[in-house]
C-alpha cells in the first residue's frame, strides 16, 4: 500500500555559502538558485513563469518531472545551493512548508522533499 | 470621478461577429507586455499617487493598475504603440485591478474605477489609432487570476485550508467586470490563470452580469503552464483544463505567460487538437540568459511563433512579459504570411474532468462510478466520515481510483453529520490529492444545498447527482441553469410532480420533457445529460414489481433513440434488495440487468465493480433464473427464483465451508493449516497428536505446520482478508496445540538432563497496563496477535508499577517493552516509564497503545524523554506485527526508526504550530461568554429522594436490550455501526460471526448470572457559584455538603457560540436546583471468568466476556440514566424511547463523567465517590490515578437542564489553572499534572504578563 507516497521522501541540503564545496555522487541532483528572474520587471510582479525561475519549490518539481520524463538521470538526495540568493530565510521558509503555497506542486513537493540540513 | 468620458458601448454581438470573420481570415494580433513598457518609464512613487491618493497610508509604487487614474496619458500611449506596432486587440491595464489583489495597497475602493478607466483609456488609444490607419481596433478588458486561490490551500500542511472562497471571488470578479463592461470594454480576457477554480467563478459573476442585462460580452481564457509537467499552476492537463471552463463557451482559449514560446508550444498542440473554439497564445519573451538579455529578441521570437501559425495552431497571438512594440510588430509580420487554423468540430461526447480529461467515447460501454466514497451506499465510510477521520476516508477515495474508478461519486447525505460543511471539508482535502483529484468528481446529494456548496469547491468538470422536476418545472430550471453556471453535466432523475416514474410510458416521458426544457430553455448541451430512469426493486412479491426491469431497459432503449446525445444511469444495487444477505444472487442479478441494459443504451451506473458476477460465468441456471424475472418472463419467476435462491445463501460464507468436511482429507499440515485459518478447534488435539508422531521432535510441530498456519493466518490479515476476532480465533487453536505439545516437550528436556531446547521465538515482547490503570482489552489483543506470530509475549497485566516493568524486562532480557493505558493520567506515567528507561540505560524499543493515546502526544510527550531508544505509538493490533517485526530486524531496524523519528518531529512541528494558532481568549472574557439560560423563566425539577440510593435487582436479561454494540464491534477494530456492519460487504461475515458468538455468551450470561451489577445513585440541592458547584446538606441550602469544581472552555468563539463549563447547566442561588450522580459497576465476578478462560487457553472467550461486562456496565449506566429521568428525577416520565434508541441520546439531560471532555479533572471522581459512598455501597474504588476497579464500571454527573450538552473544554490557559487551583484549594503543580493532556501551555514559572 504505497499508493500515498509513490516516492521515498528526498533530502535537501542548503548551501549557503558561495566557496563551500559539497561533494556530489551519482545519486545527488545540484540545484543551484540563481540570483535573480533576469525579466524587465521585478521578480514576481505580474509573471508567474518567471517568479518558479527563482522559486526552490518549482525547481524542485522541476527535478522531479524531469527525472520522471527521463530528461535527467533519477536522485535520491538534492543539493540546493542558494549562495547567490539574497534572501535565504524565504529559501528555508519554502523548504519547511511556511512560504504560502503558489500552486499544486508546491503541495507534492511539501510532502516529497524535506530540509535535511545545510552545508 | 470626472475623468468618467462618454463610454463607447459597443454592440456585442457585432463584435463577435466582427471578430469571429476576421480570425477566419487571418491570425489576428494580440498586444505585448504592459509591465515591460512601464518599467521602462522609471516612474516614483508621485506618479502613482497623482492627485487621488496624494496623501495614500501606503507606498504604491509597483501598483501599475493605478496608473490609468493617475498617469491616463503614460498608459493610453503605450496602448497606442501596440496599436500601432499591428495589435488589433489591446488588453486594458487591469491585471491587478480586483479587490482581492488590491487589498495589498488597500486600494479596494478603487478597484470599479480602475476597471473603468481601464477601458477609457485603452479606448482612446484605439481611436487614435483607427484615425490613423483606419483598421478596427478592439479592447480587452483584462482580469488577472488574485493573488488567492480558491482550489487550493495555501499552507501545505494545512491542504483543506482556503484563503479565499467561490462566493468572494465571484463578488471580486463582479465588481472588476462590471467596470471594464460599463466603459464598454469588446471582450473580457480571463489571463495568467493560476487556478482555475478562480476563473470558473469570474465566469459565473460574468454569466450573472450578462444574464441581469440580456448582453454576452465575448470572453477570453488564458491559462497557464509553467513548469515541465505540462500542467497548470492548479495542476490540471491542458484538456482538463479545457473542459473545466468550456461552460463559459469562450471566444479563444489559450495560454500565456510561459518560459519562452517553445516551451507552450506542445501543450498548444493539445489545446488546438480538442478545443472548438479559437486559440489565442501570448508567451513571455523567453527565458532571461545569463546576462539578464532576453534570449528572444524580437526577431526570435517571431520565428517561434511563426511555427505556431505554420503548424495550423493558432487563431490570435502576442506577447507576455519581455515582449515590446518591437516584439509585436516582428510577430504581426512573421504570422501574416499564414493562414489561420481551422476550427475543428467537437463530437458530441461527455467530457468532464478532475486534474486530467476523461471523455465518454463509443469505445467505453460503460462506466462504472465509484460508489465507496458515498455515506449511504458504505458503511466504512459513514463510519470514517461521522468519526471525522478524513484521512482514512481519503483512502477509501484513492484505493477507489487506484482500482480504476474512472469517476468517483461523493454523497454525504448522513443525518448526524452538517453535510454541507462535511461536503465541502471533503472536497477540499481531496483537492490536494493529486491521485484521487485526477479523475472527475459525481457530487451527490438529495439536497440541493449541499450539491451547491460542493460545485463551489471543484476546479474540474463535475457531474451533478441529480436534479428532477420532483417541485415542478420553475425549481428544475432554476436548479439546471446553476448546474450550467458552475460548468457541470447533469443527472436528471425521472421524477415528476406526480412521483417517481414507474412505467416505460412515465420514465420516457419525463426524461423527454427534461430534455426539452434543458435544450431548448436553458441552452444544455444534450452530451452533458443523464437520464436515471429509476432502477427498482424486483421480485418483491408484489406483482405490480415485477415489470419494474423490463421498463427500465425499454425505456433506456426509447430514451436513447429518441433523444440525440443523452446517457442512462442507475443505481443498480436497488435492483436486488428483496435478496439482501443473498450475495451470489445479487451479483447474478446485477450481471443479467446490466447486459441488457447496457445494450439498449445504458452507459453509466454506481455499482461495487467488486461485486459484479461475469454474465457468461453465472451458472445457466440461475441467470435463466434471473433473466425469467428481470425481463419478466414468467409469471412464477419470482417464486422460482426465491426458491433456487436459497441454495445459493450464504454460498460465499465461511459457515457453508466449515460443513463441508472435505477439508479432512487433507494431510495433516494441510488440515492444521485449515483448522487455524478458519478457527476450528474441534480436531486440533487429534490433528497435532499425528503430527508430533509424524516429526521427530514435538518442537517440530510447533516450528512447522503450526507455524506454516499462523504465518497464512499474518498474511490474510495483513491483507485486510482476516479480521481481529478471527485471528484471536486462530491463536485460540493454536494455544491450543501447544498445550498439547508441552508435556512431551518438559518430558523431552528431563531426558537431555534439563537443558533447555527452547523454541526459537521471534522475540520477546513485556506488555503491561500502567500504574493506575485497569484496562487491558487492547493490550490482549495486541499480545494475541503478536503471539501468533511466534513473538513470546510476557504479560505483566494491569496497575504495573514503572520498577516491575523495568526489573522483569531487564531479568527476562526482553525486546521490546509495550505500555497500555486508556485514561488521561496513564500519559503521564507513560511519559515517566521513558523517562525511568533513559536513566537506567534502556535502549530497546518502547511501545505506546491505548484509547487516550495519540501519535502527537508520542511525538510531543514521551519520544523526547527516551532518547537512548525509541517509542513508538501503535494503536491497533493490525499494525502491531509490522511495526515488531521491524523494529527487531537487523536490517530494516535503523531505517524505520529513522522514519519514525522523521514522522515525529514532523507532528510535533505540526503540532506546534496548529496550538500556536488557535486563539484562546483569557478566562475573564470566557466566563463573560458563558453560557446562560433564562432562569427567570424556568423552574428545575426536584428529584423524588434527596441523598442517595443503591440498587442492586438488576435483570441482566432486561440490561442486555440496552447494550450499544457499536463499540463492541470497535473494541475488535472492526469498524462499522451496528447492525449495518454485519452486512457490511468486507468485515460483514468476521462481524457476524463475532456476534454470534457475543449471543451465545451473553445467553450463558443470563442464563447462568456470570455479573452482579450494582448501582449508587444520589441527588443533592445545587446551586452553581461561577464555575462552581456548590451541593448542600439540605433544602435549607445553608450547610454546604461539597463543592464540585468545572473548566471553562477558551477556545475563541465565533458566531456568537458560548465558552461553555458544566456550571452552566446549573441554576444560581436563588433558584432552587438539583444535581444527581452515579456509579454503576458489571460487578468483580468478570476478572475471575476471564482469568478462568485464559488458564484453559482460550484467550478468545477471555477477551469476549471483558468486552461484554464493559458493556453491560454501559448499559447498566444508560438504563439507570433512564430510570432517573422517569422515576427518580422524574423529568422525563413522559418518554418512550426503545432501549436500543437511547445511544443516540434522543433524551433530555446529560450524565458526563470527571476525566472526560467535559470536565477533564479525573480528580473530581474523589468528591463524587465520597459523596455516594461508592466503595461502600458498590464496591468500586479509585485507583493512585484515578481508573476505576472493577474495570467494568462507569460513573459521572446528573445534570437535567434540557438545554445541557456533551461539549468538550479543550485546552486550557495558565490563568485558569491557577484560578482552578485556588478554588479547588490544590497546589499549581498538581492541578498541571492531572491536566496536563489539555494545558495550552508549557508548564514551569509563571511568566510576567507581557502584554
Amino acid at each position: 500500500m504505497n499508493a500515498k507516497h509513490p516516492l521515498e521522501p528526498i533530502p535537501v541540503t542548503l548551501v549557503t555559502e558561495p566557496i563551500h564545496l559539497v561533494p556530489l555522487d551519482a545519486d545527488t541532483a545540484l540545484l543551484r538558485l540563481p540570483a535573480n528572474s533576469g525579466h524587465g520587471h521585478a521578480d514576481g510582479e505580474q509573471c508567474i513563469a518567471c517568479a518558479m525561475r527563482t522559486d526552490v519549490r518549482a525547481l524542485l518539481f522541476d527535478l522531479l518531472e524531469g527525472a520522471k520524463q527521463g530528461l535527467r538521470p533519477g536522485f535520491k538526495r538534492v543539493v540546493v545551493d542558494a549562495s547567490a540568493v539574497a534572501d535565504k530565510g524565504q529559501v528555508i521558509a519554502a523548504l519547511t512548508g511556511k512560504l504560502p503555497a503558489q500552486a499544486l506542486r508546491d503541495h507534492t513537493v511539501a510532502r516529497l522533499f524535506y530540509l535535511a540540513g545545510a552545508a | 470621478m470626472s475623468q468618467h468620458d462618454d463610454p463607447h458601448i459597443p454592440d456585442w454581438n457585432e463584435v463577435r461577429t466582427a471578430l469571429t470573420r476576421a480570425a477566419r481570415e487571418r491570425i489576428l494580433i494580440l498586444d505585448g507586455a504592459m509591465g515591460t513598457m512601464i518599467q521602462r518609464l522609471k516612474l516614483t512613487e508621485e506618479n502613482f499617487r497623482g492627485e487621488r491618493f496624494k496623501g495614500w497610508k501606503l507606498p504604491l509604487q509597483g501598483n501599475n493598475d493605478l496608473l490609468v487614474i493617475t498617469e491616463p496619458k503614460l498608459i493610453e500611449d503605450i496602448h497606442f504603440d501596440y496599436y500601432m506596432a499591428g495589435a488589433d486587440i489591446a488588453e486594458t491595464n487591469t491585471f491587478s485591478a480586483t479587490s482581492v489583489a488590491q487589498a495589498d495597497y488597500a486600494c479596494e475602493d478603487a478597484v470599479y474605477d480602475i476597471n473603468y478607466q481601464g477601458v477609457i483609456v485603452a479606448r482612446r488609444a484605439a481611436q487614435r489609432a483607427e484615425a490613423a490607419d483606419g483598421r478596427r481596433r478592439f479592447v480587452a478588458g483584462a482580469l488577472g487570476p488574485t493573488n488567492k486561490t480558491s482550489s487550493m490551500s495555501t499552507d501545505v500542511n494545512s491542504p483543506g485550508h482556503r484563503a479565499i472562497t467561490f462566493d468572494q471571488l465571484v463578488e471580486a470578479y463582479g465588481e472588476a467586470i462590471r467596470g471594464l463592461v460599463d466603459a464598454g470594454a469588446d471582450l473580457l480576457l480571463f489571463e495568467t490563470i493560476t487556478d482555475t477554480l478562480n476563473t470558473k467563478a469570474g465566469i459565473f459573476a460574468a454569466r450573472k452580469l450578462f444574464d441581469e442585462r440580456g448582453i454576452d460580452v465575448p470572453i477570453m481564457i488564458s491559462g497557464t503552464i509553467t513548469d515541465l509537467s505540462g500542467r497548470t499552476l492548479s495542476g490540471q492537463t491542458p484538456s482538463a483544463f479545457w473542459y473545466s471552463v468550456r461552460h463559459a463557451n469562450p471566444f479563444t482559449i489559450g495560454l500565456n505567460c510561459a518560459l519562452g514560446a517553445n516551451a507552450m508550444r506542445a501543450h498548444l498542440g493539445e489545446l488546438s487538437d480538442v478545443a472548438d473554439t479559437f486559440i489565442c497564445a501570448y508567451p513571455n519573451a523567453g527565458l532571461p540568459n545569463a546576462f539578464g538579455q532576453y534570449d528572444e529578441s524580437p526577431e526570435f521570437m517571431a520565428e517561434q511563433i511563426e511555427g505556431f501559425a505554420a503548424a495550423g495552431y493558432v487563431n490570435i497571438v502576442g506577447g507576455c512579459c519581455g515582449s515590446t512594440p518591437e516584439h509585436i510588430s516582428a510577430i504581426a509580420q512573421a504570422v501574416s504570411k499564414h493562414k489561420p487554423r481551422a476550427v475543428p468540430t467537437a463530437e458530441k461526447f461527455l467530457r468532464l474532468s478532475g486534474l486530467e480529461p476523461f471523455t465518454l467515447t463509443p469505445e467505453i460501454p460503460f462506466v462504472n462510478v465509484g460508489e465507496r466514497t458515498n455515506v449511504t451506499g458504505s458503511a466504512r465510510f459513514r463510519k470514517l466520515i461521522t468519526a471525522g477521520d478524513y484521512t482514512a476516508a481519503l483512502d477509501v477515495a484513492r484505493d477507489q481510483v487506484a482500482n480504476g474508478a474512472q469517476i468517483i461519486d461523493i454523497n454525504m447525505d448522513e443525518g448526524l453529520i452538517d453535510s454541507k460543511q462535511v461536503m465541502i471539508d471533503f472536497l477540499n482535502l481531496l483537492a490536494a490529492e493529486p491521485d484521487i483529484a485526477k479523475v472527475p468528481l459525481m457530487i451527490d446529494s438529495s439536497k440541493w444545498e449541499v450539491i451547491e456548496a460542493g460545485l463551489k469547491c471543484v476546479q474540474g468538470k463535475a457531474l451533478v447527482n441529480s436534479i428532477s422536476m420532483k417541485e415542478g418545472e420553475e425549481a428544475f430550471l432554476h436548479h439546471a441553469r446553476l448546474v450550467r453556471a458552475y460548468g457541470a453535466a447533469v443527472v436528471v432523475m425521472a421524477f415528476d410532480e406526480q412521483g417517481q416514474a414507474d412505467t416505460i410510458e412515465r420514465k420516457v416521458s419525463i426524461c423527454t420533457r427534461a430534455y426539452k426544457l434543458l435544450t431548448e430553455k436553458v441552452g444544455f448541451p444534450p452530451e452533458d445529460i443523464i437520464f436515471d430512469p429509476n432502477v427498482f426493486a424486483v421480485a418483491t412479491g408484489i406483482e405490480e414489481h415485477n415489470g419494474y426491469g423490463l421498463a427500465f431497459i425499454e425505456a433506456t432503449r426509447q430514451i436513447t433513440d429518441t433523444l440525440p446525445h443523452v446517457h442512462i444511469s442507475g443505481g443498480i444495487s436497488n435492483l436486488s434488495f428483496s435478496f439482501r444477505g443473498n450475495e451470489p444472487v445479487r451479483e447474478a442479478m446485477h450481471a443479467v440487468f446490466l447486459y441488457y441494459a447496457i445494450q439498449q443504451g445504458m452507459d453509466m451506473g454506481i455499482v461495487n465493480a467488486g461485486q459484479l458476477a461475469v454474465y457468461e460465468s453465472i451458472d445457466p441456471e440461475l441467470r435463466d433464473a434471473c433473466e425469467d424475472v428481470i425481463l419478466n418472463r414468467r409469471e412464477d419467476a419470482t417464486d422460482r427464483l426465491l426458491a433456487l435462491a436459497e441454495r445459493y445463501r450464504g454460498a460465499a460464507g465461511k459457515e457453508v465451508a466449515a460443513k463441508d468436511m472435505s477439508w479432512r482429507e487433507g494431510t495433516v499440515e494441510e488440515r492444521i493449516s485449515y483448522a487455524l485459518v478458519n478457527g476450528i478447534t474441534e480436531f486440533i488435539d487429534a490433528d497435532t497428536e499425528e503430527a508430533r508422531q509424524k516429526l521427530p521432535r514435538p518442537l517440530h510441530v510447533i516450528e512447522g505446520p503450526l507455524m506454516a498456519g499462523m504465518s497464512v493466518v499474518g498474511d490474510l490479515f495483513g491483507s485486510g482478508k482476516m479480521f481481529l476476532p478471527q485471528v484471536v480465533k486462530s491463536a485460540r487453536v493454536m494455544k491450543q496445540a501447544v498445550a498439547l505439545l508441552l508435556p512431551y516437550m518438559e518430558a523431552e528436556k528431563l531426558a537431555n538432563g534439563g537443558v533447555e531446547t527452547e523454541r526459537q521465538s521471534a522475540g520477546k515482547v513485556l506488555m503491561a497496563t500502567v500504574k493506575g490503570d485497569v484496562h487491558d482489552i487492547g493490550k490482549n489483543i495486541v499480545g494475541v496477535v503478536l503471539s501468533c506470530n511466534n513473538y513470546e509475549i510476557i504479560d505483566l497485566g494491569v496497575m504495573v508499577p514503572t520498577a516491575k516493568i523495568l526489573q522483569t524486562a531487564r531479568e527476562l532480557n526482553v525486546d521490546i517493552i509495550g505500555l497500555s493505558g486508556l485514561i488521561t493520567p496513564s500519559l503521564d506515567e507513560m511519559v515517566h516509564v521513558a523517562a525511568e528507561m533513559e536513566r537506567e540505560g534502556f535502549d530497546i524499543p518502547l511501545l505506546i497503545g491505548g484509547a487516550t493515546t495519540s501519535r502527537v502526544h508520542t511525538a510531543v510527550k514521551i519520544h523526547p524523554r527516551y532518547e537512548r531508544g525509541q517509542a513508538v505509538y501503535v494503536n491497533d493490533a493490525s499494525r502491531a506485527v509490522g511495526v515488531v517485526g521491524n523494529l527487531l530486524s537487523a536490517d530494516s531496524k535503523v531505517s524505520f526508526i529513522e522514519d519514525i523519528r522523521k514522522e515525529y518531529a514532523k507532528a510535533a512541528a505540526a503540532h506546534e504550530r496548529a496550538e500556536s494558532e488557535k486563539q484562546r481568549v483569557p478566562l475573564e472574557k470566557a466566563r463573560a461568554n458563558a453560557f446562560k439560560p433564562d432562569w427567570a423563566s424556568y423552574t428545575p425539577p426536584k428529584p423524588s429522594f434527596l441523598g442517595t440510593r443503591v440498587i442492586e435487582d438488576f435483570d441482566l436479561e432486561a440490561l442486555a436490550r440496552y447494550i450499544d454494540w457499536t463499540p463492541f464491534f470497535q473494541t475488535w477494530e472492526l469498524k462499522g455501526r451496528y447492525p449495518a456492519i454485519l452486512e457490511d460487504e468486507r468485515q460483514g461475515e468476521a462481524a457476524r460471526q463475532l456476534f454470534d458468538d457475543a449471543q451465545l455468551m451473553l445467553k450463558q450470561i443470563i442464563g447462568e448470572k456470570w455479573f452482579k451489577p450494582r448501582a449508587v445513585v444520589g441527588f443533592w440541592p445545587a446551586n452553581a457559584h461561577g464555575d462552581d458547584i456548590r451541593l448542600y446538606k439540605d433544602e435549607g441550602r445553608a450547610e454546604d455538603l461539597a463543592t464540585l469544581f468545572t473548566l471553562r472552555q477558551q477556545l475563541s468563539k465565533r458566531d456568537g457560540k458560548p465558552n461553555m463549563a458544566l456550571a452552566d447547566f446549573v441554576a444560581p442561588d436563588g433558584v432552587p436546583d438539583y444535581m444527581g450522580g452515579f456509579v454503576v459497576t458489571a460487578g468483580i465476578e468478570e476478572v475471575a471468568i476471564a482469568e478462568r478462560f485464559e488458564r484453559a487457553n482460550d484467550d478468545y472467550s477471555s477477551i469476549l466476556v471483558k468486552a461484554l461486562a464493559d458493556r453491560f456496565a454501559e448499559a447498566l449506566a444508560e438504563a439507570m440514566h433512564e430510570r432517573v429521568r422517569k422515576d427518580y428525577w422524574g423529568y422525563g416520565a413522559d418518554e418512550s424511547f426503545a432501549p436500543d434508541e437511547l445511544a443516540a441520546e434522543p433524551y433530555r439531560g446529560i450524565r458526563p463523567a470527571p476525566g472526560y471532555p467535559a470536565q477533564p479533572d479525573h480528580t473530581e471522581k474523589t468528591t463524587l465517590f465520597r459523596l455516594l459512598d461508592a466503595e461502600q455501597a458498590v464496591g468500586v474504588t479509585l485507583t493512585e490515578s484515578y481508573a476505576m476497579w472493577p474495570g467494568s464500571s462507569v460513573s459521572g454527573l446528573y445534570f437535567s437542564h434540557p438545554d445541557a450538552y456533551y461539549f468538550g473544554v479543550a485546552k486550557v490557559e495558565r490563568d485558569q489553572v491557577m484560578d482552578y487551583a485556588e478554588r479547588k484549594n490544590m497546589p499549581v503543580a498538581d492541578v498541571e499534572r492531572w491536566l496536563g493532556p489539555i494545558l495550552n501551555y508549557i508548564p514551569g514559572p509563571a511568566i510576567v504578563a507581557a502584554e
